[in-house]
């Protein structure tokens, strides 16, 4: 009997904590917790605490699997591979689009961006980032030079204010909430911005800025406005370190705040109250995420948040910044590495200049140096389409022009650990390993990478990603550009390519709680606060941004009377594959509920537990009706974790570039009890 | 026999030298897997030799007890839960366990609750002071000995000290006291505990007694842990020699000042709540149960808490489900189930993702138990679990009042 206490990651989210799995003749048996980390000091969520129960799941992939008539017949590696090849090598670069994941190992995500662009010379790479930060990369790179978070979880709870806006942390990063209650224990005081009274305003808010959704660039701005009226700014931090103030200055003297009471639905005296608790605070520290980006105007907002923590001097020490909070174990990861339309790995945007770069690097010729299409563009656009890790048919807006456009691709391919939605309208179905059955590394919120290593074998002929794409570089000819034979040679290339992890190796990440970016040699330590000296734009100042509110795109009328946002539940990741099987996590929730404003309810008749029908022009789901006082009239909202009740069905428009993001938090729907 | 003491030292060289003290232990682990006393050891280990990442370990290979030798003071493993969750309680083999006061509690305890199988068992028991949380550790270590916490091979808690020994031989000192003022030092739990010396082990190993010399005091606690001793003696394992009445005598007074200074702490840990009035206790603790994320950490942890099915699991119907803090039932239900029973492990508090003071309770709670009925918690096998058993005095019991 061999009995293994071995340290990794929790495969969840992105605050990264650790946990010791039991491990018992080759077989995980027990999570226990890992004292020495760092993020998490060995306590754990209930999705940590149950962590490795989805590897054994029902129905796991370990057979490659191809559509024939209708069903599909298990194949072997050979054939699947052989027939994806032949489609791509009469596939011409604008056709194919690889949408790839913030669950699968930095390893995986370098080859696979590799692939797409020495193989098929393709920019079309994108992820579900898209979905959450694709206005926060615009919104601080035009700002502070760099859309990371600029502090380290554990410097969190040196704030004295934390703003907390869109953002529910007691939910979605508990162990970061753990944080922001140690700073509120010292007295730091808390303001939390959400129009949802979540369970993070319950426990944690001081002061609660409940406004209408969709108004956090007014309210924001007001908060500005204030500031400056009662001369609360930081004037040695904009001088030295900021540019664009007047212009900033101007255009806030031309707002009126009873415009912005209005827009806001907050009291001019609630926001000035939280404008000036953020403004005389000594570490100021705005924690942001969905809430914020995922809107319209999800740049605009952030570029708010932005000027608020410049104008107050709050970045560049430890506990301060405007932070956002990627959501997947490895949502940093997947913006450092590069498979997205406009960044080679390391940040070097798509153009001639990085696209010879890499040429050198790779030494190959005629990589594509204009950038790529985005998730949703190539989902309606490319008619050979590689998901890797990601469920569009879920996470992805509008779910029934997705259905159809899937449906219509010349060639699907999914590479997924389960059965998903998305993986059942494919032609050919890849079976990944998952986690701890390859060894790799990722990062985390904040720019901590990690390792992850091997456990178990992946089931049946399941594969690391990384290899599949070895093996199909193997078969397009390019296999000497892919000649890896383990994860850490793949990263000794990413040390090579990737300025910001060049001074992390496996061996150095043997440490609890790995390296933070970044770390340009091997004896630096790592950087845990950004932006100290400098920012980093080209001049490294900071620059103010002049922001304007502007509405959500698709206001209720009359026909779509509500509000609809959806959100996350502390008991369920994302798409639900694995969490829905996870016993303990099913037996706490596992059904699709909707919020309702109790007035509202009462006014349709609409009881606790009535099955109620929400209809938008997209759509229509199901969901069990939870009236409440938690959130306005107005507004309902839903969990998307439950694919049967799938809110995307109903949610729809998106902002142009830069971002293209879906306004996943604010579209019009109507709802009735089910007949 | 019980009650017989021992200044012993291991026969091998080898082992007395990578030894802090007498190397005892390690001979003694040896001897009962190379005479097949026992199937295996239950010890903890550095892992890759981080004195930070304590793992329980089960060794089979009699050679593989010396990579455990020494004190690891900077680790908290939860032996009691590794045994009864993952070694099936011992009913499948003979284990010896390396353990300190708490962990040989909480077996004890599950041993009434017919979870372990105590038949199975030699526990060899450690003296113990506390032990430091490894994530706090290596910041103490940085900011007040600024020193690499890498670079730190031994601690040794003495005398209100905490002295470390690094790699380049120096030594570094500071005060407990001083230390556990800033939020550094002993886990909450440890700083409280007055049981230093397993005595409810089969045999309790230590350095109190040895006073300057290399070698291990050891206090016989059983029958099976004296016929441990006496034939480990007898296979040339260890040698061993009487302690003179200074020895017994410095021991004694260690203890008795551990004990007094725990104590101490208790009071300063439970004084405020214990000085709060009913209301202002229901509004504190109803606060700090609202910041409860249902993770079921401290119902893991905890050694008392061994129901396969248990209560609390959202499928019972006694707890909603899905719901955020959960209900107070939740805290309170667990509180009740097993606070006649805490030994104070502190695992609870530690997996706690909320920082909710939950061994701070039980533990006060259980003081006062323990005073009502006269019962200290993983003593005695034979024991009476307190709220589960009924007395004959009890039955007879008529009428409404009742004087204790």
């Amino acid at each position: 009997m061999d009995i293994n206490y071995v340290p990794t990651i929790c495969p969840y989210c992105g605050c990264g904590c650790g946990i010791h799995l039991v491990v018992k003749d080759s077989i995980i048996i027990g999570v226990e917790p890992w004292k020495e980390h760092p993020v998490n000091e060995g306590a754990n969520c209930p999705k940590g605490k149950n962590a490795f129960h989805y590897l054994y799941g029902d129905g796991r992939l370990t057979k490659p699997l191809i559509k024939e008539n209708g069903t599909f017949k298990e194949a072997s590696w050979e054939k699947a591979l052989g027939l994806i090849v032949e489609k791509l090598k009469k596939t011409d670069s604008n056709s194919v689009g690889f949408i790839n994941s913030g669950r699968i190992t930095n390893e995986d995500l370098y080859v696979i961006q590799k692939f797409a662009r020495c193989v098929m010379k393709t920019n079309n790479l994108d992820n579900a980032s898209r979905f959450c930060h694709s206005t926060t990369v615009p919104a601080l790179v035009s700002t502070v030079g760099s859309g990371v978070m600029s502090t380290s979880e554990l410097s969190v709870e040196r704030a004295d204010c934390i703003f907390l806006a869109g953002s529910n942390i007691k939910e979605n990063y508990p162990l970061l909430a753990r944080r922001v209650l140690r700073a509120r224990e010292k007295g730091a005081k808390v303001i939390v911005m959400d129009p949802r009274r979540t369970l993070t305003t319950r426990t944690l808010a001081d002061i609660h800025l409940q406004l209408n959704p969709g108004t956090d660039t007014a309210l924001v701005n007001a908060m500005m406005k204030t500031i400056l009226d009662e001369g609360l700014e930081d004037r040695e931090f904009i001088e030295k370190r900021t540019s664009g103030f007047e212009e900033l200055k101007n255009y806030l003297a031309s707002l009126d705040m009873n415009d912005l009471e209005g827009i806001t639905g907050v009291s001019a005296d609630s926001i000035k109250e939280a404008a000036r608790i953020y403004a005389k605070a000594e570490t100021g520290c705005i924690l942001y995420n969905a809430g914020i980006a995922q809107h319209f105007a999800g740049v605009e907002n952030i570029r708010a948040l932005a000027d608020l923590a410049m104008l107050t001097g709050n970045y560049g020490r430890p506990g301060t910044g405007v932070n956002p909070l990627r959501g997947h174990i490895n949502g940093e990861g997947f913006g450092d590495m590069g498979p997205v339309p406009v960044f080679y790995p390391g940040f070097k945007p798509v153009n001639e200049e990085s696209a010879k770069l890499f040429e050198d690097y790779w030494g190959v010729e005629g990589l594509p140096s204009t950038p790529g299409k985005t998730y949703m563009d190539m989902v309606e656009k490319c008619s050979v389409l590689y998901v890797d890790g990601a469920n569009p048919m879920v996470s992805a807006p509008d779910t029934n022009s997705v259905r159809k456009m899937l449906e219509d691709k010349e060639l699907l391919v999914v590479q997924d650990i389960f059965m998903t939605d998305t993986a059942e309208l494919a032609d050919i179905v890849l079976p990944a390993a998952s986690w701890v059955e390859k060894d790799g590394t990722v990062t985390e919120v904040d720019r901590r990478v990690q390792r992850i290593g091997k456990v178990i074998d992946p089931p049946g002929e399941a594969k690391p990603d990384w290899k599949v794409i070895c093996e199909l570089a193997d078969l397009t000819g390019m296999g000497e550009k892919f000649n890896f034979n383990s994860p850490e040679e793949i990263f000794e290339e990413i040390r090579k390519t990737v300025p910001q992890y060049a001074g992390i190796t496996y061996e150095r990440l043997k440490k609890a709680g790995g390296i933070q970016w970044p770390c340009p040699k091997e004896d630096h330590p790592g950087t845990d606060t950004m932006f100290m000296e400098k920012f980093a734009t080209p001049d490294g100042l900071g620059h103010f941004q002049v922001v304007e509110y502007k509405q959500p795109a698709e206001i209720p009328d009359k026909e779509y009377p509500y509000v609809f946002s959806n959100g996350r539940l502390i008991f369920h990741y994302h798409s639900g594959t694995m969490t829905r099987r996870t016993e303990r996590l099913k037996s706490e929730i596992n059904k699709a509920i909707v919020e309702i404003n109790d007035e509202d309810a009462r006014e349709k008749g609409i009881k606790a537990g009535d099955a109620i029908i929400l209809k938008s022009r997209r759509g229509e789901i199901e969901a069990i009706a939870r009236p409440t006082d938690n959130i306005v009239k107005g507004v309902v909202f839903m969990p998307w974790h439950f694919s049967e009740s799938s809110p995307n069905v109903l949610t729809g428009p998106s902002a142009g570039p830069p971002s293209k993001m879906p306004e996943f938090k604010f579209c019009a729907v109507k709802m009735e009890v089910k007949g | 026999m019980k009650g017989d003491m021992y200044l012993t030292r291991s026969s091998d060289d080898a082992i007395f030298e990578r030894s802090e003290y007498g190397g005892a232990v390690t001979a003694l682990l040896k001897f009962a897997l190379e005479s097949k006393m026992v199937d295996a050891v239950l010890a903890v280990k550095a892992r890759d030799g981080n004195r930070y990442d304590g793992i329980p370990v089960l060794i089979t290979d009699p050679e593989a007890v010396i990579e455990t030798a020494g004190s690891l003071h900077c680790v908290s493993p939860n032996i009691t839960r590794s045994l009864k969750e993952y070694l099936n309680g011992a009913f499948d083999m003979k284990i010896a366990v390396v353990c300190k006061p708490c962990d040989a509690r909480g077996i004890i305890e599950l041993v009434k609750r017919t979870q372990i199988n105590m038949d199975n068992l030699i526990l060899i028991g450690l003296n113990c002071t506390g032990t430091l949380p490894s994530a706090t550790a290596k910041q103490m270590f940085h900011e007040e000995f600024e020193v690499d916490p890498a670079d730190v091979v031994r601690e040794d808690l003495e005398e209100g000290k905490l002295t470390i020994t690094l790699k380049d031989g120096t030594e570094k000192q500071k005060d407990l006291d001083d230390l556990e003022q800033k939020g550094y030092g002993r886990r909450e739990n440890c700083r409280r505990c007055d049981i230093n010396i397993p005595t409810m082990a089969d045999i309790a190993c230590g350095k109190w007694g040895t006073d300057g010399k290399k070698a291990t005091f050891i206090e016989v606690c059983s029958e099976r842990g004296a016929d441990s001793i006496d034939k480990a003696i007898e296979a040339g394992y260890i040698k061993v020699e009487k302690p003179d009445s200074g020895a017994i005598e410095s021991r004694k007074k260690r203890d008795e000042e551990e004990v007094l200074l725990a104590k101490k702490w208790q009071e300063r840990d439970f004084a405020s709540l214990k000085e709060m009035s009913t209301e202002e206790k229901f509004h504190y603790w109803f606060g700090q149960f609202s910041r409860c994320i249902k993770c079921y950490g401290c119902r893991d942890a905890c050694p008392i808490c061994y129901c396969k099915d248990c209560i609390l699991e959202a499928d019972r119907g006694i707890v909603a489900p899905g719901e955020i803090p959960p209900d107070i039932m939740f805290p309170m239900i667990r509180s009740v189930h097993v606070m006649d029973s805490c030994v104070n492990c502190g695992q609870c508090q530690d997996a706690c993702p909320m920082d909710l003071p939950l061994a701070r309770l039980i533990f006060m709670l259980n003081r006062e138990l323990a005073d009502i009925f006269k019962n200290e918690p993983g003593m005695d096998v034979n024991a009476p679990i307190p709220l589960k058993s009924v007395t004959d005095e009890e039955l007879a019991v008529t009428g409404v009042e009742l004087q204790f």
